[in-house]
């Protein structure tokens, strides 16, 4: 019983650890936008539209 | 809270600064808040700093604008986030008003946009004021 449940807490490090230091998370930053006629768009950073989005979001949180 | 207890069908219409004041109650996410009407002033704010209010509105519509201009076709825009690590704005259009608000990092954005739209569903239209019905002068009528 002992043994199982360190095997069971081992397990449980080894996925805490790989999430922490090797996972690749969500992107912390995005945006999106819907439409009128039901489309949508998600940016992240680096495609086209996301800084200027980003920039005018900065400025009216920093006011 | 269940979605129920959120729902605008279950509410009486309200005015601007009511439904904006109801909104902030409800939702502890958000900072600030303001709603524009159709021709983009603002109807009502969380902040008593009218500046603040305007800048929050101005933001709103150049956000929306910005947002008009990425999809090809130029259509209206009903909802943009923008999420940041210092937070998030938020702005929604529904029956030719909008509402935008700030909130901190990482909030609950279906959550937030739910209770944008709806605070803006709950404010009533403005009354028009009745036509008066010209009543005709005895000079008039003879």
């Amino acid at each position: 019983m002992k043994g199982l449940l360190r095997l069971a807490l081992l397990v449980a490090l080894a996925i805490w650890a790989w999430r922490r230091f090797l996972g690749r998370g969500e992107p912390s930053e995005r945006a999106s936008v819907s439409y009128a006629d039901g489309s949508a768009l998600v940016l992240e950073p680096g495609s086209p539209g996301f800084e200027r989005l980003a920039a005018i979001g900065r400025s009216a949180l920093g006011r | 809270m269940t979605p129920r207890d959120r729902s605008p069908a279950s509410v009486a219409r309200v005015d601007a600064k009511q439904a904006l004041a109801e909104l902030v109650e409800l939702s502890s996410q958000i900072r600030a808040a303001v709603v524009l009407g159709g021709d983009g002033a603002v109807l009502a704010s969380t902040s008593d700093d009218a500046g603040a209010a305007e800048d929050l509105g101005r933001s709103a519509l150049e956000l929306t604008e910005a947002a008009r201009e990425l999809h090809a076709g130029g259509d209206n825009v009903t909802r943009v986030e923008v999420e940041l690590e210092e937070g998030a704005l938020f702005v929604v259009r529904s029956g030719g008003r909008t509402a935008a608000a700030t909130t901190g990092p990482q909030p609950t954005s279906g959550l937030v946009v739910y209770d944008l739209r709806t605070c803006l569903d709950r404010i009533e239209d403005e009354v028009k004021p009745k036509r008066r019905r010209r009543v005709a002068t005895p000079k008039e009528s003879e």
